[in-house]
Formats: structure tokens, C-alpha cells, sequence
């Protein structure tokens, strides 16, 4: 027993003594040092904010803290004075002591975003299949009465907005005005589904949107098969349109590439923005930050924020 | 007589049917733990196998490696087994005295009354919601911790460090060691003591000598239990750990990362591989209980011998 406790001491003290070599080694560098902050591999945000700041796959220090969420990012940022991370535009800054940080002098707002000078941000896409290639004519009506839902109806748009997107409400009319147009609404629709593909990042929005739709639709179906921006274009219009895997409408977490042709679908173009930005805490008095530097940072090159300057 | 033997045949048929009942949900209960164990194995095992979906998984890199980056396709989790023992050992080695010292007290020394109180105070720690005391260490030990770091000239990542991960395991655990060595303790028999008492030794000298060592196998199941906890421990863990994605960490002020916190982090949206290595992960931390349970057990036998 006497033994054992000696031991045991032995390893606390062993431990200690290399907690302590390793306290001392930290104290040397100064204060300004940058704790870099990242969300975890499958996030939307950390994909768009890393494509944003040009920051390739892999290329990230492996000097960072990874949190899980969108709020526990606002949290850490707001409590550590040299912390810098990125989250949601929609995210409450001043209740998380956070400041968000202007983008090539840019300050982040819905407005910067919507006409286009916030650089930070990627558009959300949809395409459909072609006119006329539905299973069925009700189908091809439920299909474009959605694609209304979330382009031009106040109510979609709430929706999208509530689930993170941000959208233009300028051209927007209440439902009702534009249910009319749509007969087959009225109808039974539990029969149908509308099967959705493509960009995993939309899955929020466009689940939030599918819910709130389904009640005003006759209780039409649908099923969410997101993979990936690439297959939005392919699933409704290219290759694999009449594959299993096949969809009505497709999405894309930014614009169509040229390969992709749009040109063929009923409806196409964009439903609202996703805009990330780059946080620092509320004490930091670094106000506007670059891609390159944003870069730098999260590549690891950069690791005092006195170097920025 | 003639109706009473029915009514005896009738009780015994229900009686057998009640046997036979009570015997499938105990089977059923049973069967839940092979159906859990055999999934996450099949899961667990399946990126090390030739021609897994994903790419196969080096199984040996996998153990010993000391990065982990999903970005990047590379999973080692040798540095977070290492993480994971030195924070709930040293979580362990904290509240281990704390615990007995407060059990001897709640058992042997505090008026009855007092012990009455304190027990239930112990037991109500115990009930505490793990997420709760994740939201204590985020806002309180992290925020403390940030402060003697800074005092101290370092700086951290918001307090979010693995002295924090350990602080918050100590206390966590502190309450299933309290009452499994309160239990213990007064399972003690009464004439060890008063024998001790009647030798001419003085209350702490029996406490100390006699009575904490009658009840050592107990306190030593406790610890085992603790730790069993501690090891297991994930939202309140990812709390604070702050995730690093190298090590193994040994710097108190440095961020941290457990086999827990690592299966946890992005788990809702991720898929493939990154899915899958999770149920590894968790096969590795059962193997990781079962082998500290087994060398626990051994040092308590051996413990109880002398």
C-alpha cells in the first residue's frame, strides 16, 4: 500500500514538473499571439468561409481549437481576447462579445451582402428538370408553385431567412396572391413527392422551407437526398436525370459552373445568400481583415495579430 | 376441495406464465447490450477491412498516429488515448482524497444529522445533468482558469485547457466516489473499531488505520466506477477540451482532446468515413475501460491482500 502511494505520488510530481516546463515555454511568447479558431471538417460555414479566404483543402494549421457549433464558435471567440474565428451573419455579435470584422473594408450586413460588395459570401442555387420531364403534370405544378414559395412568396422567404439564408424581399407578395395560379394546391397531394438533390450546405434552408410547404400543398411528400453541389445539376437536368438518384429540383451552395447547363430547366437561379464572417473578440481592436490575411492565419503563417499590420 | 384445485391449477399456469414473461424482458434487456456491442463492432471494424467504400483505413497508423485531421484524410488516435488516460487519471488522483476524506466524515466523524445533510448533498451532485456542469466549466472553470494563466503570463485558448477538462472530471466523479466509499465505510464492522478504540487508540488513529483500511475494497470499487465515468464523460468534456488537432497534450494550459470529445465533435453532419471512424473510436475508448477496469481490479486484490 505504502508502496503504491509513493508511486503514485512519484507520478503526479513527474507529471507536474512537465506541466510546469511546459507553462514556462508558453510564458515566453507575448499576448498578441492568434488562437485560431475553426468548426469541425463537415461544417457548411467553415467550407464557405475557407473557400472565401482562398484557404485550400488541407492547407489549414493543425495549430487551432475546433468547435462544434455555430454558437460554441461566438462563445470561445467572446471569452478569449485573442481569439479569432467565423461564423453566420445571422449570429447575435454583441450578446456573444464578439466583433465582426469588415472584409477587404467591407462592414458585413444584409444590405453589403444582398448588393454584392460583402465578398464573403457564395449564392444559393436551384434548378429544375426540364418542362415536361415530370412524372407527372401535378408533379411539374407542385415543383414550380415551390420554386414560387421560396423566390418570390413573403412567407417562403421568412422561412429561408429564420433557418440563416439571407434574402431580398423587394419583389416579394404574400402566398396567397400567388397560391391562386397554382390549382393543383387544392388537390390531395399525399401521393406525390418531390425528391430534392445537391448541395449539402441548402439542406436548412430548403428543409425549413419543404415543412412550411408541405401543409399549404396538399400534404405533398418529399425527399431530401443532399450530397454535394456537383450532383445538383446532374440529378434534374444532366447524366444521372433518370437515375436512381434522380430529383426535381437540384441545388448548388454557389453558382452553376459553365459545364453545367441550366439553360434546359423550367425554373433556375437563386434563392438567397449565405454570408460567413470573420470574428474577433469585442476587446480586439482589429476592425477590417483581407483574404490574405485571413489566409495567412489559418494557414498558420501568421500567429501574432502585431504581424497583420 | 374440488374448486380449490382448480384455483390451485389456475395460480400455478399463471404462474408459469409470469416466469415465462419476466424471463423474456430480461432477455430482451439482455439481448440490447449484444445488439449495441455487435453494431458498433461491425461498424468499428469496417474501415480497417480491404475494399471498405471509403478507402481503407491504415489500422496501425490509426492507433499509434498523433494527428488528427478529417480534412485532410488522416486519423491517428494514439495522442487522444494518451489525452484521454492522463485527464481522467489525474482527475481521479484529484478527487480521490477529497472524496474519501469526506466520506470518512459523513460515515464517522459529522453528527448524524450533519452526515444525513451532507450525504444527500452528495447524492444530489450526482443527479446533476452532465450538460450542466459543461455550462459550469465553460463559464466558471475556464473563466478562472484564463485568469491564473494570464497572471501567470500564458495564454490560452479562453480558458478552454486540459486543466480545465481535469477539474471538471474531478468534480463530476466526486460524488459516485463519496458514496461508494461512504457505503463502504459504514459497512466497516463496529467491533474493528471499538476493539482499536479499547487498545488505546485515539478516533483518527482508528479511522485512519482501521476503518479506512477494512473499507479499502469498497473505495477502491468507487474509484473504479469513477474513473469508468470519467473516461466516458463526452458533452461536458467537448465543452472545454477545445479539440487540438495534434499531441499528446501535457501542457495544463494547453487545449486537449478525449476519445469522447473526438467522437462527438460534427457527428450530425458528417457521413462516410468520417462517420464511420467514430464507431473505431468508440471501440477503442471501451477497449481503453475494459483495460484500466482489468489493472484497477488487479491493484484492488492486490491492494486487499497486505
Amino acid at each position: 500500500m505504502k508502496k503504491l502511494l509513493s508511486l503514485l505520488v512519484i507520478a503526479v510530481m513527474a507529471l507536474a514538473m512537465v506541466g510546469c516546463s511546459g507553462n514556462s515555454a508558453g510564458g515566453e511568447t507575448k499576448t498578441a499571439v492568434i488562437n485560431v479558431y475553426t468548426r469541425d471538417a463537415s461544417s457548411g460555414t467553415r467550407e464557405a468561409f475557407e473557400g472565401a479566404i482562398g484557404l485550400e483543402e488541407g492547407e489549414l494549421t493543425s495549430n487551432v481549437s475546433e468547435v462544434s457549433s455555430n454558437g460554441d464558435m461566438a462563445t470561445k471567440v467572446g471569452a478569449d481576447e485573442n481569439g479569432i474565428g467565423y461564423v453566420s451573419l445571422t449570429t447575435n455579435f454583441e450578446a456573444n462579445n464578439i466583433k465582426p470584422l469588415s472584409f477587404e473594408g467591407v462592414a458585413p450586413s444584409n444590405e453589403t451582402v444582398l448588393d454584392g460588395t460583402y465578398k464573403m459570401q457564395r449564392p444559393f442555387m436551384y434548378v429544375t428538370r426540364a418542362s415536361g420531364d415530370y412524372a407527372s403534370e401535378d408533379l411539374e405544378q407542385l415543383t414550380a408553385a415551390f420554386v414560387a414559395y421560396i423566390t418570390e412568396s413573403e412567407e417562403g422567404l421568412s422561412v429561408i431567412e429564420s433557418a440563416g439564408g439571407i434574402v431580398d424581399y423587394t419583389n416579394a407578395k404574400p402566398w396567397a396572391e400567388i397560391a391562386v395560379s397554382y390549382p393543383v394546391l387544392n388537390q390531395d397531394n399525399s401521393a406525390l413527392t418531390i425528391r430534392t438533390c445537391g448541395s449539402t450546405s441548402v439542406e436548412k434552408c430548403i428543409s425549413a422551407a419543404l415543412e412550411a410547404f408541405q401543409p399549404l400543398a396538399g400534404n405533398v411528400n418529399y425527399a431530401m437526398n443532399q450530397t454535394g453541389s456537383s450532383d445538383g445539376q446532374a440529378r434534374v437536368l444532366g447524366d444521372e436525370k433518370d437515375g436512381a438518384n434522380a430529383a426535381e429540383i437540384g441545388f448548388a451552395s454557389r453558382a452553376f459552373k459553365e459545364e453545367e447547363d441550366v439553360s434546359g430547366a423550367m425554373a433556375s437561379g437563386e434563392f438567397c445568400k449565405d454570408a460567413v464572417v470573420a470574428v474577433v473578440n469585442a476587446n480586439n481592436a482589429l476592425e477590417n481583415i483581407t483574404a490574405s490575411q485571413l489566409h495567412d492565419i489559418y494557414a498558420g503563417s501568421v500567429t501574432d495579430f502585431g504581424d497583420l499590420k | 376441495m374440488l374448486v380449490n384445485k382448480k384455483r390451485v391449477k389456475r395460480n400455478k399456469s399463471l404462474d408459469k406464465f409470469f416466469h415465462g414473461f419476466f424471463m423474456a424482458m430480461a432477455l430482451l434487456s439482455a439481448s440490447f447490450i449484444v445488439i449495441i456491442v455487435l453494431f458498433v463492432f461491425a461498424k468499428g471494424i469496417s474501415p480497417f477491412l480491404p475494399g471498405y467504400e471509403y478507402g481503407q483505413v491504415n489500422i496501425i497508423s490509426f492507433l499509434t498516429g498523433s494527428l488528427y485531421r478529417q480534412d485532410q484524410g488522416i486519423y491517428g488516435i494514439g495522442f487522444i488515448v494518451i489525452n484521454t488516460l492522463v485527464c481522467s487519471f489525474l482527475a481521479l488522483l484529484l478527487s480521490f482524497p477529497i472524496s474519501v476524506l469526506t466520506a470518512l466524515f459523513i460515515a464517522k466523524i459529522a453528527p448524524k444529522k450533519l452526515g444525513a445533510i451532507m450525504q444527500s448533498v452528495v447524492e444530489l451532485l450526482a443527479s446533476v445533468p452532465s450538460v450542466v456542469y459543461g455550462v459550469f466549466a465553460a463559464g466558471v472553470i475556464a473563466a478562472l482558469i484564463k485568469d491564473l494563466a494570464s497572471s501567470l503570463g500564458i495564454t490560452t485558448f479562453g480558458g478552454s485547457s486540459m486543466l480545465a477538462v481535469i477539474i471538471l472530471l474531478a468534480i463530476m466523479i466526486f460524488p459516485t466516489l463519496t458514496s461508494m466509499a461512504t457505503t463502504a465505510i459504514k459497512a466497516v464492522d463496529k467491533d474493528l473499531e471499538q476493539a482499536s478504540l479499547a487498545l488505546g487508540a485515539t478516533r483518527t488513529q482508528t479511522n485512519f488505520k482501521i476503518v479506512l483500511a477494512a473499507a479499502k475494497s469498497g473505495i477502491f470499487a468507487g474509484a473504479i466506477l469513477g474513473l469508468g465515468r470519467a473516461f466516458g464523460e463526452a458533452t461536458a468534456v467537448a465543452m472545454v477540451a477545445g479539440n487540438k488537432l495534434f499531441g499528446p497534450t501535457f501542457d495544463l494550459f494547453d487545449i486537449t482532446r478525449t476519445l469522447t470529445s473526438t467522437m462527438l465533435a460534427g457527428l450530425k453532419e458528417t457521413s462516410g468515413l468520417d462517420y464511420d471512424i467514430r464507431f473505431s473510436v468508440g471501440l477503442v475508448l471501451i477497449a481503453v475501460i475494459f483495460v484500466s477496469n482489468w489493472v484497477l481490479n488487479y491493484v484492488k486484490k492486490k491492494v486487499g491482500n497486505n
